[in-house]
C-alpha cells in the first residue's frame, strides 16, 4: 500500500503543479472534439446512426487547408490583420472541403442504401469502407508522412491564467470553435433549414408529408456537420500537422464526446467535448502518454454502460 | 451552354458524369503514388513524369480512362435496357446445377473433390513464396473469416476489433510455450498443441467479458466499442515490455527464444513440424475443415435459428423466449474461438510474433473477406477469403507499376462500399440473407431500418 | 368460468394487475390500471385508438417497464412471477405468449422454422451439442419437429409448412403467429388485434381457432380487438380502456349497455394520441 500511496502523492503533486496548464490544453483540445462531435450528433439526429466516415471529413479539411495555406503564405509568416485573414481563409478551406466531402460520402455511401431500405449493418459497413478508402487514397496521393502546416503566426504565450501560459494557438482554437459552435447552434435553432432538419429528426415521414425534402435535408445535415468537422481538421492540422491517418483518433474521441454529452444533442456535444478534453489532459499526470487513448476509450465504455443517454440526455431533433 | 447543362441533367447525362467521375477515381487509385510536393502525380501522364497541378489533364493515361468511362457508360446503359433479361437468363442457366446440388450424393462427391484439390494443391504450387502464403495469409485468414462470419453473418453484429482475439490466441501460445518475457504458467513449457485449449479458453473468456456488457448496446455503438477494444489490445501489446515484449515482439529486448513448432509424441509416433510450410498447410487445412463442419452444423441447429430470429426481429424473438443477450455473447465467444485457433497457428509457424501483425487494419481486412464472400454464407466466406487474399498477395509479390503495399486497404475499403451498394448478399449468398435483403427492399420484416420513421 | 364479477372475488387468477402507471416522458400511457384475468377465460381489452391497449400488452409481456404498480403472473403450479422489471424472454419462459399488432414473423424463414424456433427456445443453448450432433441433440430435434408439425396441423397450416412466412396471406400469418406462440407451451396467449387486415371468412375461422386454443389446449386468451362483432361473440368478459384508464368492466351485454363506453367511442376519440 505504501508504494501505491507514494504513487498517488507524487502524481497528485505533479497534477497540482501542472493543473492550470493541463486545463488550458484540455479545454482547447476538447473544443475541437466538440466541433467534430457536432457532425456525429447531427447525422445521428436524422439517420439514427453513427457516421463512421466522419474521421475522413476531418482529414479532408486538414489536407485542403494545408494546401491552401501553402499556396497563400508559402514559407512566409504574416502578422497583424494578415494573420487573421489567413486563418479565416484556412477555416473556409477546411469548412467548405469538409462539407463537400461529407455530402459526397452521403451521396455515394449512404443514399443508395437508403433507397434500398438496407438494414443498419449495411450502412456501418459501407461507411467503414468509405473511410478506409478515403484515408488510404489520401495516403497514396499525398504521401504517408506527417506534413507540418505553414504557420500563419509565431506561436507564443500571450497571457497567463494562474501562472499557466496560454499560447496564441489555444486562443485561435477557442475563438474559432466557440464561434462556429454558436453559429451552428443558431442555424439549427433559428433558420428555416434548421427547422426542416429538426422536423426530419423527429419524424421523417411526417416531415416529408409536410413538404420537407428529406433527401435535401439529409444532405444539408451532412454538409453542416462536415463543415464543422473540416474546420476541426484545419485547427488540428495547425497544431500537430496533417497526415492521412489524422482523422482516426480525434474522431473516435469526438464520438466519445458526442455520447458523453448525449448523442443527438448539439449542446451536449460541446459540453462532452470540453469534459473529455479536460479529463484526458489531466490524466497525463497519472498515466504514460501511450495509454492516453486508453483513458478516452475507458470513458466511452463507462458512459455507454452506465448512462448511455449521456449527460444532457438524447434529444433527437429537439436539439437546441 | 444551357443546352449542355440541361443534357447533363437527363438520366443519360447523369450516367455519363458518374462514369467519368468513377473512372477518374480509378485512374487516381491505379496511378503512381504522389507526395506532399507532387500531390497529383497520380493522374498525370507517364510514371517518370512529375508535372504540377496544372498538368492534371495531360498525358495518355487520362485518355485511356476516358475511353474506359465511355465503355462503362455503354455497358451501364445496356444493362438498364437488358439487365432484367440477362439476370433471368443467368438464373435459368443456374437452375440445373442448383437442383443437382440439392441431391446429397452430388454434394458429397463435390466436397470430396474439394478436399482432394486441397490436399494435392501444395504439390501443384511448389513456389516457396506461395506455399507459405497459403498457410500464413490464406488458410489462417479463412479461419479468421469463418469466425467473424459467426459474429457478423449469423448474429448480425459488427465487430471491428476481431483482431484482438487473434492477438490473444497468438500471445497465449507464446505464453504457454514459455516464449514471452513473462514466465510461462507454473514454469511449464508446452507444445503448441497444448496451447490450443488454453488459447481457446482465453479468447472465449475475453469474448464473454467484452460481450456481456457491450452487446446490450445498439449496433453502431457495439462497432465503436469493439474497435476501441482492438486498439487497446494493440496498445497493451506494444507497451507492456515486461510481459509481451512490447514493440520488440515476443522475443522482447533480451531476445528470448522463439515459439516452438507443433510436435506430436504419441507412443511410437514422433513428428515435428518445421519451417517447411507444407506440413503447416495440412495442419491448418484440418483446422479449416473442422471449423467449416462445426459452423455448418451450428448454422442449421437451434442456435443458428435463434441467431436468425434475433437478427430479423429481436422483439419477436424475445417474445418466444429467446434471450438475445445470451445468444449474442455466444456468437462472440464462438467466433473468437476460431480466431484463437488462427492465433495459435500463426504463433507456432512464424516463431516470433509482433504487435504490428495485429492492427486494426487486419480487422478491416477480415471484415472485407466476410462481406465480399457473403455474410452468413460459409462457402462464400471461405471462397471470398481465398480470392481476396490470393489477389492481395499477388499484388504484394508482383506489384504493378504505382502499387504500394499500403494501397491494399484503399482497395479493400472500396470493395466494402461497392459490395454493400451493389451486392449486399456477397459473392455466394446465404439463402437466408438473400431472402432478408430482398424482403427488406420490398418493405417487409422488422430488421433495424434506418430512417423509416418507425420508432418503438 | 365466464362472467365473474370484479377482481375482489377472484378464485383462480392468472394475471393480477394493480395500479399500473406507465409514462413516456410527459405522456401518460397507462394511468392507474388495475385488472385481473382468470385462468381459462377469454378476456378482451377494447378501447379507442391510443387508449393504451398495446402498452398494456407490452407491460404484461415485459417489453415496457411501468413506473408504478404491480403485475403478477400466477403459474399453473401457483408460482407467482412479478412481471415488472423482468425481461420479455423470462416472461415468455414463465408461460406468457403473444402475437403482434402488425404480425411480426421471422420473415425470411419458413413457416415450419418459425414455429420450431418457438418450440425449442426454452431448451438450453447447447452449442457443443449442436456442433457435435450427439444423440441427445438429435432426439431434441426430433421432438421439436414433431411438436412443430402438430401445431401447424392444429392451426391448419400443414400444407404451407415449407412456405417462406412472408409469402403467406394475412390470415395465415395470424395463424402462424398463434402457432409460434403456442409452441412455447404457454398458459396464456395475448393476441394483439388478430383480425386486423383479414377478410370475413378468415375472421370466422380465426374466432373458431381462438376458441379451439382455449378449449383444447387449455390456454387462457387475452385479446385486443377493434372488430366489435368478433369481440362480442368471442370474449366472455371485457375491460374498456380510454386515455390509459379502465372505464368499464363486465360481460359483453353489460359493456354494450354501459353509457361511459358509448361516450368513449363516440365522444372524444379524435383527440386521443396514439401511444401504442
Amino acid at each position: 500500500m505504501g508504494a501505491f500511496g507514494h504513487y498517488l502523492v507524487s502524481h497528485f503533486s505533479t497534477l497540482r503543479l501542472e493543473f492550470w496548464g493541463l486545463l488550458v490544453g484540455g479545454v482547447a483540445n476538447g473544443l475541437i472534439y466538440g466541433m467534430v462531435a457536432v457532425g456525429y450528433t447531427l447525422v445521428y439526429g436524422v439517420l439514427r446512426l453513427i457516421n463512421f466516415a466522419h474521421s475522413e471529413i476531418v482529414m479532408t479539411g486538414g489536407f485542403t487547408s494545408y494546401f491552401v495555406l501553402r499556396g497563400v503564405i508559402g514559407t512566409s509568416i504574416p502578422n497583424g490583420w494578415a494573420t487573421v485573414g489567413v486563418l479565416v481563409v484556412g477555416m473556409v478551406a477546411g469548412g467548405v472541403s469538409g462539407a463537400v466531402m461529407a455530402m459526397l460520402v452521403e451521396r455515394v455511401a449512404y443514399r443508395p442504401l437508403r433507397r434500398r431500405r438496407a438494414p443498419q449493418l449495411a450502412y456501418l459497413i459501407s461507411a467503414i469502407g468509405a473511410s478506409y478508402f478515403l484515408f488510404n487514397l489520401a495516403g497514396k496521393e499525398f504521401g504517408r508522412v506527417l506534413l507540418s502546416v505553414p504557420q500563419p503566426y509565431i506561436n507564443h504565450p500571450i497571457f497567463s491564467i494562474f501562472g499557466a501560459p496560454v499560447q496564441l494557438y489555444y486562443l485561435v482554437i477557442v475563438i474559432a470553435s466557440v464561434g462556429m459552435l454558436i453559429l451552428a447552434d443558431q442555424f439549427v435553432g433559428r433558420t428555416r433549414l434548421g427547422r426542416g432538419l429538426r422536423a426530419v429528426a423527429q419524424d421523417s415521414e411526417t416531415a416529408s408529408l409536410m413538404g420537407v425534402d428529406v433527401n435535401r435535408t439529409i444532405a444539408l445535415t451532412f454538409a453542416l456537420g462536415g463543415a464543422l468537422g473540416g474546420i476541426g481538421g484545419f485547427l488540428l492540422g495547425l497544431g500537430t500537422g496533417v497526415v492521412y491517418t489524422m482523422g482516426f483518433v480525434p474522431a473516435l474521441k469526438a464520438f466519445t464526446a458526442a455520447v458523453l454529452g448525449g448523442i443527438g444533442n448539439l449542446r451536449g456535444a460541446m459540453i462532452g467535448g470540453i469534459l473529455l478534453g479536460v479529463v484526458e489532459s489531466l490524466s497525463i499526470a497519472f498515466v504514460q502518454p501511450a495509454y492516453i487513448d486508453v483513458v478516452a476509450f475507458g470513458i466511452l465504455v463507462l458512459v455507454l454502460l452506465v448512462r448511455p443517454t449521456g449527460i444532457l440526455g438524447e434529444r433527437l431533433g429537439r436539439a437546441a | 451552354m444551357r443546352r449542355l447543362t440541361e443534357s447533363l441533367r437527363t438520366p443519360t447525362g447523369r450516367r455519363a458524369i458518374t462514369s467519368i467521375a468513377t473512372m477518374a477515381v480509378v485512374a487516381l487509385m491505379t496511378g503512381p503514388s504522389g507526395s506532399a510536393t507532387e500531390p497529383t502525380a497520380g493522374p498525370v501522364g507517364s510514371y517518370g513524369e512529375r508535372v504540377s497541378i496544372f498538368g492534371l489533364f495531360a498525358g495518355p493515361r487520362w485518355f485511356l480512362f476516358l475511353i474506359f468511362a465511355a465503355i462503362m457508360w455503354g455497358v451501364w446503359t445496356l444493362w438498364l435496357q437488358r439487365g432484367t433479361q440477362l439476370r433471368s437468363a443467368a438464373s435459368m442457366a443456374l437452375t440445373v446445377p442448383k437442383r443437382g446440388f440439392a441431391l446429397k450424393p452430388v454434394r458429397l462427391v463435390f466436397y470430396a473433390a474439394l478436399i482432394a484439390v486441397g490436399v494435392v494443391f501444395p504439390h501443384v504450387v511448389t513456389s516457396q513464396y506461395w506455399q507459405s502464403v497459403m498457410v500464413e495469409q490464406i488458410a489462417v485468414f479463412v479461419l479468421l473469416a469463418l469466425g467473424l462470419n459467426v459474429v457478423v453473418g449469423f448474429a448480425g453484429l459488427l465487430d471491428l476489433g476481431f483482431v484482438a482475439f487473434y492477438a490473444i490466441g497468438a500471445y497465449a501460445t507464446a505464453w504457454v510455450t514459455g516464449s514471452l518475457p513473462t514466465p510461462a504458467p507454473f514454469g511449464v513449457h508446452l507444445n503448441p498443441f497444448f496451447a490450443i485449449p488454453v488459447a481457446i479458453v482465453l479468447v472465449m473468456v475475453a469474448g464473454i467479458l467484452l460481450g456481456t456488457p457491450t452487446l446490450r448496446l445498439r449496433g453502431d455503438y457495439l462497432a465503436i466499442v469493439t474497435l476501441g477494444f482492438g486498439e487497446i489490445i494493440t496498445i497493451f501489446a506494444n507497451n507492456l515490455y515486461g510481459i509481451t515484449g512490447g514493440s520488440y515482439g515476443s522475443g522482447g529486448v533480451t531476445g528470448k527464444h522463439g515459439i516452438p513448432h507443433f510436435s506430436i509424441n504419441l507412443g511410437p509416433i514422433h513428428y515435428r513440424w518445421t519451417l517447411n510450410p507444407v506440413p503447416y498447410y495440412y495442419l491448418t487445412l484440418v483446422f479449416v475443415i473442422m471449423f467449416i463442419v462445426a459452423f455448418s452444423l451450428l448454422e442449421h441447429s437451434r442456435v443458428g435459428r435463434a441467431w436468425t430470429a434475433i437478427r430479423e426481429d429481436e422483439v419477436a424473438a424475445e417474445s418466444v423466449g429467446i434471450n438475445p443477450l445470451k445468444y449474442k455473447v455466444m456468437a462472440f465467444a464462438i467466433g473468437a474461438a476460431s480466431a484463437g485457433f488462427a492465433g495459435v497457428v500463426t504463433a507456432a509457424q512464424t516463431i516470433f510474433i509482433f504487435p504490428a501483425t495485429f492492427t486494426l487494419q487486419v480487422s478491416i481486412n477480415i471484415l472485407a473477406l466476410v462481406i465480399f464472400g457473403g455474410m452468413g454464407s460459409i462457402a462464400g466466406v471461405a471462397v471470398g477469403a481465398m480470392v481476396i487474399q490470393t489477389a492481395s498477395m499477388y499484388l504484394l509479390h508482383t506489384p504493378p507499376a504505382g502499387y504500394q503495399p499500403a494501397d491494399l486497404y484503399m482497395y479493400l475499403g472500396a470493395l466494402l462500399m461497392v459490395t454493400m451498394i451493389f451486392r449486399p448478399m456477397g459473392l455466394i449468398p446465404s439463402r437466408r440473407r438473400r431472402r432478408e435483403i430482398t424482403l427488406a427492399e420490398a418493405g417487409e420484416g422488422h430488421m433495424n431500418e434506418v430512417l423509416t420513421g418507425e420508432n418503438p | 368460468m365466464s362472467g365473474h364479477g370484479t377482481g375482489a372475488t377472484v378464485r383462480d387468477a392468472i394475471f393480477v394487475v394493480e395500479h399500473v402507471t406507465l409514462r413516456f416522458g410527459g405522456v401518460v400511457s397507462l394511468n392507474d390500471v388495475s385488472l385481473t384475468m382468470e385462468r381459462g377465460e377469454i378476456l378482451a381489452v377494447i378501447g379507442p385508438n391510443g387508449a393504451g391497449k398495446t402498452s398494456l400488452f407490452n407491460s404484461l409481456t415485459g417489453v415496457y417497464r411501468p413506473q408504478e404498480g404491480t403485475i403478477t403472473f400466477v403459474g399453473r403450479d401457483g408460482a407467482r412471477l412479478s412481471v415488472i422489471g423482468k425481461k420479455a424472454h423470462r416472461v415468455s419462459a414463465a408461460g406468457v405468449a403473444r402475437t403482434f399488432q402488425a404480425s411480426r414473423m421471422f420473415s425470411a424463414l419458413t413457416a415450419f422454422e418459425n414455429v420450431k424456433i418457438g418450440a425449442e427456445s426454452h431448451r438450453g443453448i447447447g452449442v457443443a451439442g449442436a456442433m457435435l450432433r450427439g444423440p441427445m441433440t438429435r432426439r431434441d430435434e426430433r421432438q421439436s419437429d414433431r411438436r412443430t408439425v402438430e401445431l401447424l396441423h392444429f392451426v391448419g397450416l400443414q400444407e404451407r409448412a415449407n412456405a417462406i412466412s412472408s409469402s403467406l396471406s394475412y390470415g395465415d400469418r395470424r395463424r402462424l403467429e398463434i402457432a409460434r406462440g403456442l409452441a412455447t407451451n404457454p398458459q396464456v396467449l395475448l393476441l394483439d388485434e388478430p383480425a386486423a387486415g383479414t377478410n370475413p371468412t378468415e375472421k370466422r375461422e380465426l374466432a373458431t381457432l381462438i376458441r379451439k386454443v382455449r378449449d383444447e389446449m387449455g390456454v387462457s386468451i387475452l385479446l385486443i380487438e377493434h372488430d366489435m362483432k368478433l369481440v362480442m361473440s368471442l370474449a366472455e368478459r371485457l375491460y374498456v380502456l380510454n386515455f390509459g384508464s379502465v372505464i368499464a368492466e363486465g360481460s359483453p351485454e353489460e359493456i354494450r349497455a354501459n353509457p361511459a363506453v358509448i361516450d368513449a367511442y363516440l365522444g372524444t376519440t379524435n383527440t386521443a394520441s396514439e401511444a401504442s
